[in-house]
């Protein structure tokens, strides 16, 4: 029968995750039918390299009720149309995966077989000359998609920001709807000895925080999930070898342009991240082809301006909780798992795991059926996303140590099929819990030059002379639209300039 | 990358809903590309046809070939389906009603049925078909079709056609062969392979004519010449989970009311169908035989007809399953030849015209590679089981322990799949959706609350709408939904104003 609702949730940890989570849990179940509390210490600082976004952000800021521009002037933010690859595949290669396609259907076919077609011909237009997002892109050029019009308004969009001030405008969201913050570093974690589900965390100072459901926002350390639980770890080293990384912020430089930028390196890659004041930067390495000395010297010879602060030294383990909920426990953020932000997934998979929280929202009971769901399906968009980032690095040309590791080592079968199917025929399968569409594939198998063995047969339906013309005429329709946007630096001055340099 | 290496002819072995079907679809997707198509069938080997009750998405299909509804109903003494009535399944004497479409409009943070659930914890006993439009309007034998607004109630609304296959699969030969598919006219003899690779080159028909190709569609129906016979391809046997394998179908007057939807009546060994056409009625006895003899299945089929029986009964055998590849060297099989489920969701059809869909987005090339087969096979194998567990789900769920038959539908073991979707559904009310689930939210509950299972929870996010605000919402739709139900015009009336038959078929 219907069991009584949760009515006391806690959430063990602030940052990025731990404050998504109260904002998003303030927001559902509101006061006075729910309590809930957010344990944090000023003493423990956050990571927050998940600075650059993907463009379900926007939803979540929709489903709060922020406003975008309130929040992009507030967290320093800027916008963000895709990510620029550079040197992966080969040096001096350089792709982009934008937050679109490559135009509508043509005959009922993706438009990428079309252009299989010209390119065997010997044209050697680029498949981003077709993509609307990376035509702004290349220009610095933003505006929001609703500003522009017919085929041209067909793209998406994310963000960039500073996640400390993002968790902080989250925190001043949540306790103005009511969620209490608990000042103090937790001490230990109090089990229900009958039925082994957390019932409070004990704090330093003597006090105790109990709770009926517990989202472990504790980062890598997984206090309730790992330490209280004993929940174990999937460890995917052997198929992403990057374990390291460190971080810099710097002097801006250039434009700030409206993407993303990860250059290739010799043992791993950086990454660029441009924020209103100052540009975020980041190296992620593999420990076992190159020491942290070279992989911070790297990092600090490849910036646009002056290095702000010391280079910060992160190391993880790439893989994700084998539960990622167990009994009255739900790990969120870090504690449930860590990819790197190649494709800036990080505050993307905070996010679905809440809101699958709520598909799956638990009463007093916590029926298994739940668990047992939240914890197939979460493992399994994990595992998509896995297989999406091993697909930049494993069919590499690169001459170097550890990008011939990752071309010989073994790949997960569904990628290997998914490599298969492309290059027979152009297309890929997709499944459940994909978080990239095939528009993402065909960016990523083409930039590095992984090409199908055919086009779709069907394209030849098509007068070669009809092919090139209507190929053309997109071409160009992306092109004056681009030309037709306001570059990114003032649009964000007009619409959500940051209030202070920070 | 090579140059592409397109198929230049194809053959289409077998006419049929299935061989037509796909001889129509393909004469227009490869029309212009200069793809020679040629369908094989002899007017002496009859068409199985059971499947004359269809599903909405048949729309879309009618909609790509160009095919006007007025004109295709009228030459197929069609009607308007708009769900189906299941009459003492989960009991004896007890009915429900799968409609097409869906039920309210959602409100609050959760699914529409969540509220409903809600409000039934609350002592509320509206049933959940008061909220379905398909629904009201089939039960007052009304049928109209939608206006294109989102906003209206007639979003929620769906309907699909009740028609002769005999007929249908004539219409579509008129299409086809006016797109310039060539019907040879034969029995095939023998099929000739290649040496060395085993794909198949022609068929040889008992004229001698020798009918080549590049590729090969198996629309034999049961026999599976190609697929089967030529190469060796297995069934896999679903006979476990979904025993019936007989059916005796006859045909009988049409009916005085002529309703909207299709009814299945279970009986005890198996269930009845009764589908209503403008110039007959067809109906049909599916059941299993090691639960009953031939005889009796008649008896009790002739027993239960609505209207005077106008024809002989005809006899049936099959096995439920699907063929281990759907596709295999070069042939591809479409139809019987490919699988049975038999007709409880009038699925026969959906599948011929699914399976036609994924080909067109996997068209091989003279290459045929196989990963394009593998993938072809795992999305054909994928629609087939999750149509399966919809299946079984109206046969396991029952509390009927009449017969032998239903004790042992109620004690077998289900697919885990299926078992999952059920323990969800019982424990909190939600459904799962897997990847390709044709069936979606609104049919499953449909089944699974008319089957009796019944959710022990709703979701608690129901809660965040205040109860009496709830039960007004609910309130307000029940009454527009009634209101536009009864402002339509009766089915009947409807098919004499838009799409009548032109000439009664003799029986």
């Amino acid at each position: 029968m219907q069991a009584g609702p949760i009515q006391r949730i806690v959430i063990a940890g602030g940052g990025t995750a731990g404050w998504m989570a109260a904002a998003l849990f303030a927001h559902m179940l509101k006061s006075p039918a729910a309590e809930i509390v957010l344990v944090e210490s000023d003493e423990i600082g956050t990571i927050g390299v998940g600075e650059a976004t993907v463009p379900l952000m926007t939803q979540f800021n929709g489903v709060l009720g922020i406003d975008e521009r309130d929040f992009v002037a507030k967290t320093n933010g800027t916008f963000k149309l895709g990510i620029e690859f550079r040197d992966w595949g080969e040096v001096g290669n350089v792709h982009f995966n934008g937050f679109g396609d490559f135009g509508d259907a043509i005959q009922g076919i993706s438009p990428h077989h079309h252009w299989l077609k010209l390119h065997q011909l010997g044209d050697p237009s680029p498949i981003e000359d077709w993509s609307m997002p990376y035509a702004a892109a290349r220009r610095d050029r933003f505006v929001p998609p609703e500003a522009m019009h017919g085929e041209a308004a067909f793209y998406k969009y994310a963000y960039h920001f500073d996640a400390g001030l993002y968790a902080r405008y989250l925190r001043g969201y949540a306790e103005a709807k009511g969620v209490q913050r608990r000042e103090g570093r937790i001490a230990d974690v109090k089990l229900d000895p009958e039925t082994g589900h957390v019932a409070g965390l004990r704090m330093d100072d003597g006090g105790e925080v109990e709770g009926d459901f517990f989202i472990d926002c504790t980062g890598f350390v997984g206090l309730l999930i790992g330490k209280a639980l004993g929940v174990g770890y999937t460890d995917w080293s052997h198929l992403l070898p990057c374990d390291r990384a460190v971080a810099v912020g710097c002097e801006r430089g250039g434009a700030i342009t409206p993407f993303t930028r990860s250059t290739a390196r010799a043992a791993g890659w950086q990454w660029r991240i441009p924020l209103q004041h100052r540009t975020g930067n980041g190296h992620v390495y593999a420990s076992a082809f190159i020491s942290d000395d070279e992989a911070v010297a790297t990092l600090i010879d490849n910036l646009d301006g002056a290095p702000l602060g010391e280079p910060r030294l992160l190391r993880f383990t790439t893989g994700h909780r084998a539960k990622f909920w167990d009994r009255n426990v739900v790990a969120i953020g870090l504690a449930a798992g860590f990819m790197e932000p190649l494709e800036s997934t990080s505050i993307q998979l905070i996010q679905t795991g809440l809101a699958r929280i709520f598909e799956l929202l638990p009463d007093l009971s916590f029926d298994r059926v739940l668990i047992d769901e939240y914890n197939r399906v979460t493992t399994s968009e994990y595992e998509k996303i896995r297989d999406f980032l091993i697909l930049h690095y494993c069919r590499s040309r690169r001459p170097e140590p550890m990008w011939a590791h990752c071309r010989d080592a073994e790949i997960p079968e569904p990628l290997a099929y998914k490599i298969a199917v492309w290059e027979a025929a152009g297309r890929v399968p997709l499944y459940s819990e994909e978080s990239y569409q095939e528009a993402s594939w065909v960016s990523i198998f083409l930039g590095n030059r992984v090409m199908p063995k055919r086009y779709d047969p069907i394209v030849d339906q098509l007068p070669l002379d009809h092919l090139r013309g209507g190929m053309a005429q997109r071409r160009a329709a992306i092109a004056r639209a681009a030309e037709t946007m306001p570059d990114h630096a003032t649009f964000i001055r007009r619409a959500c300039p940051a209030p202070v340099a920070a | 990358m090579n140059p592409a290496r397109p198929i230049r002819s194809i053959v289409v072995a077998g006419g049929g809903s299935a061989g037509w079907m796909a001889a129509a679809a393909l004469s227009v997707a490869l029309h212009g590309t200069g793809c020679r198509i040629v369908l094989v069938e002899s007017e002496e080997i009859g068409t199985v046809g059971v499947g004359e009750a269809t599903i909405p998405p048949i729309q879309a299909f009618n909609q790509v070939l160009g095919i006007d509804e007025g004109e295709f109903v009228r030459a197929t003494q069609g009607t308007f389906k708009l769900g189906i009535e299941f009459v003492d399944w989960f009991k004896q004497g007890h009915r429900y009603f799968h409609p097409f479409g869906r039920y309210g409009d959602d409100f609050g943070m959760t699914p529409f049925h969540q509220q409903w659930l809600r409000a039934r914890a609350h002592g509320d006993r509206t049933p959940l078909g008061a909220y379905s439009l398909t629904e009201a309007a089939a039960f007052l034998n009304r049928f109209d079709r939608p206006p294109n607004d989102p906003r209206s109630v007639f979003a929620t609304y769906s309907y699909a056609y009740h028609f002769d296959a005999g007929l249908y699969a004539a219409f579509l030969r008129k299409h086809a062969e006016a797109r310039g598919v060539t019907r040879v006219e034969g029995k095939i003899a023998k099929v000739e392979q290649h040496g060395e690779t085993g794909f198949v080159d022609a068929l040889i028909l008992e004229n001698g004519t020798r009918v080549e190709g590049e590729f090969f569609l198996d629309c034999t129906g049961f026999r599976a010449l190609l697929i089967g016979e030529t190469l060796g391809v297995p069934y896999d046997d679903w006979s476990r989970w979904l025993p019936c394998n007989r059916a005796i179908a006859v045909p009988s007057e049409r009916l005085d009311t002529l309703s909207p939807y299709t009814r299945s009546t279970a009986h005890a060994a198996g269930w009845q169908w009764r589908i209503p056409l403008q110039h007959r009625t067809g109906n049909g006895h599916v059941y299993c035989s090691s639960f009953m003899k031939d005889d009796a299945a008649e008896a009790i089929l002739l027993g239960n007809l609505d209207s005077a029986q106008t024809g002989d009964p005809r006899r049936l055998r099959f096995t439920t399953g699907q063929r281990k590849q759907a596709w295999s060297h070069n042939v591809v099989t479409l139809g019987l030849a490919s699988g049975f489920l038999e007709p409880l969701e009038s699925t026969s059809l959906h599948l011929v015209q699914s399976g036609l869909t994924k080909l067109l987005s996997w068209f091989p090339d003279r290459d045929f590679d196989p990963a394009v087969r593998t993938e072809y096979n795992r999305q054909v194998a994928r629609e087939y089981e999750s149509i399966r567990d919809f299946l079984v789900l109206h046969y396991h769920a029952t509390e009927r322990d009449d017969s032998p038959f239903w004790r042992a539908c109620r004690a077998m073991e289900i697919p885990d799949t299926l078992a999952a979707k059920m323990e969800m559904f019982r424990r909190s009310g939600r459904l799962l959706e897997r990847e390709k689930d044709l069936f979606h939210e609104a049919s499953w509950l449909a089944v699974m609350l008319g089957q009796g299972v019944r959710p022990e929870r709703y979701d608690t996010l129901a809660d965040s709408v205040l109860p009496n605000e709830a039960a007004a919402v609910l309130q307000g739709m029940r009454t527009v939904i009634g209101r536009t139900a009864q402002s339509m015009p009766g089915h009947a009336e409807f098919i004499d104003r838009h799409c009548r038959a032109v000439s009664k078929e003799p029986v």
